[in-house]
C-alpha cells in the first residue's frame, strides 16, 4: 500500500459510469422489474378547486387485468406529517388542477393507461385563483424563505437615501414559471417485504427520502431503502420526494404487490415541481460615478394552498454589492396551484436576472460601463451579514472575462451595430452562488484482494459525482483512481446530503476525504497489512462541519453575452456566450466544464424561451409538454465557453473547492437581455425575451 | 386496435374501402404522437411502410411525382435541385430523426396549418393525387385543406403521390419559430416565380385556419416585376408584396405567437424570400 500516484484531482478524468451509461448497463429506477410487479397510474383531478365527490371505482375493476382503484376513502392511512404534497389520497379536497386524487393499479402498463383514462371522478368545484398579482390581497410575509434565510432585511434609511440619490433606477421584472424537464421523468418501484419498504426511485437524496418517507408509513429510517445509483437529471425537482413516491408506496401496500409508478412528461407538469413565477421590483439609488448608495429589491411569488416554498429570490441581493442603505423582502401569495420546489439555482436565477439587469440599467442612466460599474461597487466584507469573505474574485472574472471577450472599446450606444438584418449587442452581469456543505458520513474499504471501495449515499445525477469522489478518494489514499471503487445512490450506505445547493462535491467530498484518511491511519498502524476481511474506516462530518469559521462563502462569476436581433423578425440568436468563474479549486476540468456550460445553456434557455403559461380559465399550466415548452435545441447554442481563475481558498472544505452545479445559470439570462438591450435599445424586462415583445417593443 | 399491414397499393386501397375508420400510417410522426396524448383512438392503424412503391419518386413530364413513403431526409438529398422550396421546407421539419422517418403525404394528412410542407406545395400548385378502389382524383392543392387539420381526401382515398411541377424559376421558404430547431412555425412562407408564365405563386403557413395562398399579392407583383428587363426589384412593390401577404393572412394569438406578430412577420419573409427570388431570377446572386 506505499503505491504513490500522481494527484488525480485536478485532471480530466473520464467520468467512471461512461462506459455503463453509453452501453445501458446503468440501470435508472424505472427499468427495475421485481417478481409479480404491477402498474400504477395516475388519475389527476380534472377541477382546479373543490372536492372529490365520488370515484367510480368498481366500473374500472371491471376491466381485464384491473388490480385496485386507491382514492381517499379507501386508501391506507397515512401518519400526519407537515408536508402535505405527500398526504396523497387523505382527504377529498382539491388543492389544484392535476392533483392526484386516484390511482390504478393493474397487470401491465396499458390496463392501467387505460383504467386511468375512463376512471369517473365526480367534483364539486370551487372557483379558483391561479393569478400571481403583486397587489394580491392575500400577499403574506412569510415566516423564512428557503431554505432558512430571514424574509426581510433592512440596513440604513433606504427611502431616504433614494429620495437623495443623483441617480435613481426603479424597475420591475419578471420571470415566469418553469419547469425543470429533466430527460427522465420521475419513477418509483416501491417492494414492501418482512424487512420493510424497498424504493427504487430517481432521486436527489437517497438519505432525504428514506428520512422522508419512513414516518409517512410510521417506519423506523432503517426499515426504508432506497436505491438510486443512476438518474437522468433533476436540476432540484427530484431534490425532495414528491407524490408519486408516496403513490407508489402506498399502492404496493394496498396490493399487496411490487408496484411502478412513473410520471408521464405531461404529469410532470402539475406533480413534480417547479420554479414559481416571480414579479420583481429594483430601486438602485447612486451617484453619479455610479457608486450605490441604496439597493431595495422586493420579490414577489406564489406557493400552493397546501404547502408552503418561499424561493430567496432577494437574498443574492443582501452580498451583490456594496451600499449603505438596502432593503430586501419577500412576499408570497398562497394559490390553487401546483407546489413549487427548488429549480436550478433557487433565489439566485430569478432574483440576478432583476439586480443585474437593474444593474445594466444603471451603467445606462450614469453612462459607466458595466463591468466598471460592478467593479465600483465591490463590498470589502459581506454587506449585510459584515462577514469577510473567504475569498471574493468577482473583479477578477469581470476583467479576466472583459479581456477574453473582446470587452475593451465597447461601444456604449444601444441599437447602432448592424450585420447585415442583425443588430449586434453584448452584455454582462455578474454570478455567484453560496458555498454550502451539509454533514454526511462516508466508509472507506482495503480490500483483501487489492483495492479500495468507498461508500457514501451521494447521488450522481449526471453531474459527475461519482468520478469527483473517486478522485477524491484516490488521492487521499495514494492510488491512481482505477484502484478505487466508489458507490453511492442508496440509502444502505452511509447517509449523505441532497446533490443540491450545489453542495455535494464539498459536503460528500469531505466524508470520503475524512473517511479514507482514517483507513490510511489504520493501514499505517498494521505497517499497510490488510486482514483477510479486509480494513474498513469511517467518517461523519458533522463535528469537523460545527467547528467552521463564520464566513461569508460564495463562488463568482461574470457572464459575457453577444447577441444578434434580426431586425425585421424579432429573432435573438445568442452568438458567443463566456462566463468566466472563480469557484475554489476545480477537482475535474472535464466535468466542471460540463457544468458551467450547461448551466449557462439553461441560462440561455431561460432568457429566450422557458415559459409555462398558466391557463387562467382552467388554473393549469397549458404547455405540457415539450414541443410546447421549449427548452433551447443544440441549435439555439452556437458558442458557449467557460474557464475558471485559479483561486486558493483555505477556509472552504479540505478540498479547496466551491460549488459549480448551479453558478452557470446565474446571471445569464440577465447578461443576455443587456445584451438584448445593447443591440436593439429595447429593455426586456420579462422573460422570456420573445420574438413579440421585441418587435411590439419597437425594433 | 386493429393493425392492418398490406404489403401492395391494391391490398392497401382494399383495406381502406373495407375500414374506411383505419388511419393510414406511414412516418407516424403525427400518428404515434396523437394516439401519446390520446387525442382520439384510431379502431385501426393502415401501415402504408410495406408498400415499397410508396416510397418512390419519378419524372413525369415537367412533373416530379413523389411517392407517399419518401420521406423528408430523401427529398432533401434526392430532390433539391428540382424542388428547392419543398427541400429548404424539409430541412425545417423537426430533428433528423423526425425526417427520417416523416414524409409530405403524412404532413398532408395531417392537414396542420402550421405543416411546413403546404406553403411550397402552394406556391408551386401541387396536386395530390389521392386512389381509393374507385379511382383516382387529381386534386389541386388548393382544394385540398379543408379546416383546421381537416383535408379533402374521401374516407376511402389514401394519397398515392404528390405531383409537383419541377421548378422552373427560383424558389425559397422562410419560417420562424421561437427556437432554432424542433419548432413548430409561428408562422412560414414560401414564394415560387413561375418566369414562363410570368406567375409568382405564394403560401402562406401558421397564420389561418388552414396553408393558404395570397392570391392579390401573386396577382400585384406579377405585374409589378419586370419580367422582360430584369431590373431590380422596386422596394416599393416588395413593401406592398409584404402588405398583401399578411392582408390574406387570418392569424390567431396563441402560445406560440400573438396575432399581430404574425401579420408583422409575414410581411417580412414575403418581402425577403422575394427579394432573394428575384435576385436569383435576375442573376444578381443572393442579397
Ligand atoms: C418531434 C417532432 C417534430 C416535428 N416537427 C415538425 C416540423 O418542424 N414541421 C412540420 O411540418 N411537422 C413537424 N412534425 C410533424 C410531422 O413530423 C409531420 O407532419 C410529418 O410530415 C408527418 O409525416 P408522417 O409520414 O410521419 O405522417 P404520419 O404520422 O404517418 O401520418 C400523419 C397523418 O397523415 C395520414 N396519412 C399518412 N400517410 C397517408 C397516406 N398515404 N394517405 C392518406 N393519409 C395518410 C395519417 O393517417 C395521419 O393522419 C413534427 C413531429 C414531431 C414528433
Amino acid at each position: 500500500m506505499t503505491t504513490v500516484a500522481a494527484p488525480s484531482a485536478g485532471t480530466a478524468l473520464d467520468r467512471v459510469d461512461g462506459p455503463e451509461k453509453v452501453t445501458g448497463r446503468a440501470r435508472y429506477a424505472y427499468e427495475n422489474v421485481p417478481a409479480d410487479l404491477a402498474y400504477a397510474v395516475v388519475v389527476q383531478a380534472t377541477v382546479s378547486r373543490g372536492e372529490v365527490r365520488a370515484v367510480d371505482a368498481d366500473s374500472v375493476l371491471q376491466l381485464p387485468g384491473m388490480i385496485a382503484t386507491i382514492w381517499h376513502e379507501n386508501a391506507p392511512r397515512l401518519a400526519p406529517v407537515e408536508d402535505a404534497e405527500l398526504t396523497v389520497l387523505q382527504s377529498p379536497r382539491v388543492a389544484y388542477r392535476g392533483q392526484v386524487v386516484a390511482v390504478v393499479v393493474a397487470e401491465t402498463l396499458e390496463s392501467a393507461t387505460e383504467a386511468a383514462r375512463l376512471l369517473r371522478v365526480d367534483y364539486r368545484p370551487e372557483p379558483h385563483d391561479v393569478e400571481l398579482r403583486p397587489d394580491h390581497p392575500g400577499m403574506y410575509r412569510p415566516d423564512h424563505v428557503n431554505p432558512n434565510y430571514a424574509t426581510d432585511s433592512e440596513l440604513g434609511d433606504p427611502d431616504t437615501a433614494l429620495a437623495f440619490a443623483s441617480v435613481v433606477v426603479d424597475a420591475t421584472y419578471t420571470t415566469p414559471a418553469q419547469h425543470h424537464n429533466p430527460i427522465e421523468p420521475h419513477a418509483t418501484v416501491a417492494l414492501w417485504d418482512a424487512d420493510g419498504l424497498t424504493l427504487y426511485d430517481a432521486t436527489q437524496s437517497t438519505s432525504g427520502v428514506r428520512a422522508t418517507i419512513a414516518p409517512l408509513f410510521a417506519l423506523p429510517p432503517e426499515s426504508v431503502r432506497v436505491i438510486s445509483p443512476y438518474v437522468g437529471g433533476g436540476f432540484g425537482g427530484k431534490g425532495a420526494p414528491h407524490a408519486q413516491v408516496v403513490l407508489a408506496a402506498l399502492a404496493a401496500k394496498q396490493v399487496g404487490r411490487p408496484v411502478k409508478l412513473a410520471a408521464t412528461r405531461r404529469q410532470m407538469f402539475a406533480v413534480t415541481g417547479y420554479r414559481t413565477p416571480t414579479v420583481q421590483r429594483v430601486r438602485l439609488g447612486a451617484d453619479e460615478d455610479g457608486k450605490l448608495s441604496a439597493i431595495v429589491h422586493e420579490a414577489f411569488e406564489q406557493t400552493a394552498t397546501i404547502k408552503e416554498f418561499a424561493e430567496q429570490t432577494t437574498v443574492v441581493t443582501r452580498m451583490m454589492y456594496a451600499a449603505p442603505h438596502r432593503r430586501t423582502s419577500h412576499r408570497l401569495v398562497r394559490l390553487d396551484v401546483p407546489v413549487p420546489t427548488w429549480m436550478r439555482a433557487p433565489g439566485e436565477t430569478p432574483g440576478m436576472f432583476a439586480l443585474e439587469s437593474a444593474m445594466d440599467e444603471l451603467a445606462v442612466a450614469c453612462g459607466i460601463d458595466p463591468v466598471e460599474l460592478r467593479v465600483r461597487n465591490e463590498p470589502t466584507i459581506d454587506p449585510e451579514r459584515g462577514l469577510p469573505f473567504s475569498s471574493r474574485n468577482l473583479v477578477a472574472c469581470l476583467r479576466g472575462g472583459a479581456e477574453r471577450f473582446g470587452w475593451a472599446g465597447r461601444d456604449p450606444e444601444p441599437g447602432v451595430r448592424r450585420r447585415g438584418r442583425q443588430l449586434i449587442g453584448t452584455g454582462v452581469a455578474s454570478s455567484t452562488y453560496p458555498v454550502y456543505r451539509m454533514p454526511s458520513q462516508a466508509s472507506a474499504r482495503a480490500e483483501p484482494g487489492g483495492g479500495f471501495t468507498v461508500r457514501i449515499a451521494a447521488a450522481d445525477i449526471g453531474t459527475g459525482a461519482r468520478t469527483v469522489l473517486t478522485q477524491i478518494a484516490a488521492d487521499a489514499l495514494r492510488v491512481p483512481p482505477a484502484q478505487v471503487r466508489m458507490e453511492v445512490g442508496d440509502s444502505a450506505l452511509p447517509r449523505a446530503s441532497v446533490a443540491g445547493g450545489s453542495s455535494g462535491t464539498a459536503s460528500w467530498g469531505t466524508a470520503v476525504l475524512r473517511a479514507c484518511e482514517g483507513l490510511m491511519d489504520a493501514l499505517h498502524r498494521r505497517a499497510g497489512d490488510v486482514p483477510p476481511g479486509g480494513l474498513e474506516a469511517s467518517a461523519d462530518t458533522a463535528e469537523e462541519l460545527r467547528s467552521q469559521r463564520p464566513l461569508s462563502r460564495h463562488a463568482y462569476g461574470a457572464q459575457f453575452a453577444e447577441v444578434g436581433v434580426d431586425l425585421d423578425t424579432g429573432e435573438v440568436r445568442v452568438l458567443r456566450l463566456l462566463g468566466a468563474f472563480a469557484a475554489g479549486r476545480i477537482i475535474n476540468p472535464k466535468t466542471a466544464r460540463s457544468q458551467l456550460i450547461g448551466g449557462m445553456t439553461m441560462g440561455l434557455s431561460m432568457a429566450l424561451l422557458e415559459e409555462s403559461v398558466m391557463d387562467l380559465e382552467f388554473g393549469d399550466y397549458l404547455n405540457r409538454d415539450l414541443a410546447q415548452y421549449h427548452v433551447a435545441a443544440c441549435a439555439d447554442v452556437r458558442d458557449v465557453d467557460a474557464f475558471w481563475i485559479e483561486e486558493e481558498d483555505p477556509d472552504l472544505n479540505p478540498m479547496g473547492s466551491k460549488g459549480i452545479g448551479e453558478i452557470g445559470i446565474v446571471g445569464t439570462a440577465a447578461a443576455i437581455a443587456n445584451a438584448v438591450y445593447h443591440a436593439t435599445g429595447i429593455r426586456v424586462r420579462d422573460l422570456p425575451i420573445r420574438l413579440d415583445r421585441l418587435i411590439g417593443g419597437g425594433i | 386496435m386493429d393493425f392492418l399491414r398490406p404489403v401492395t397499393w391494391e391490398q392497401a386501397l382494399a383495406y381502406k374501402a373495407e375500414r374506411p375508420e383505419a388511419t393510414p400510417i406511414q412516418g407516424g410522426t403525427d400518428v404515434m404522437v396523437e394516439i401519446n396524448l390520446d387525442k382520439g383512438r384510431p379502431a385501426a392503424l393502415l401501415d402504408l411502410n410495406p408498400v415499397a412503391e410508396l416510397t418512390r419518386w419519378s419524372t413525369e413530364g415537367t412533373e416530379i411525382r413523389v411517392g407517399a413513403g419518401v420521406t423528408y431526409t430523401r427529398l432533401i438529398a434526392e430532390l433539391g435541385p428540382l424542388l428547392p422550396g419543398l427541400a429548404q421546407a424539409s430541412r425545417t421539419v423537426g430533428s433528423p430523426q423526425i425526417r427520417n422517418r416523416g414524409t409530405v403525404a403524412g404532413n398532408l394528412g395531417a392537414a396542420s396549418p402550421a405543416g411546413d410542407a403546404h406553403p411550397p406545395l402552394l406556391a408551386s400548385g401541387a396536386i395530390v393525387e389521392a386512389e381509393s378502389v374507385r379511382g383516382t382524383r387529381m386534386i389541386p392543392i388548393t382544394e385540398f385543406y379543408t379546416g383546421v387539420k381537416r383535408n379533402a381526401l374521401r374516407p376511402d382515398e389514401l394519397i398515392r403521390a404528390v405531383r409537383i411541377p419541377a421548378a422552373a424559376g427560383p424558389q425559397y421558404f422562410s419560417k420562424i419559430g421561437t427556437r432554432n430547431a424542433m419548432v413548430i412555425a409561428v408562422c412560414s412562407f414560401a414564394v415560387a416565380l413561375h418566369p414562363g408564365e410570368r406567375r409568382v405563386g405564394t403560401g402562406i403557413g401558421s397564420a389561418a385556419p388552414t396553408p393558404r395562398r395570397a392570391p392579390e399579392a401573386e396577382e400585384f407583383v406579377a405585374a409589378a416585376l419586370d419580367w422582360e428587363g430584369r431590373s431590380p426589384l422596386d422596394p416599393g412593390a416588395a413593401r406592398r408584396f409584404g402588405e398583401l401577404v399578411a392582408g390574406a393572412a387570418a392569424p390567431i394569438d396563441d402560445v406560440r405567437g400573438r396575432a399581430d406578430y404574425r401579420l408583422h412577420s409575414l410581411a417580412v419573409m414575403a418581402r425577403r424570400t422575394l427579394g432573394w427570388a428575384w435576385n436569383d431570377y435576375t442573376g444578381r446572386g443572393p442579397a
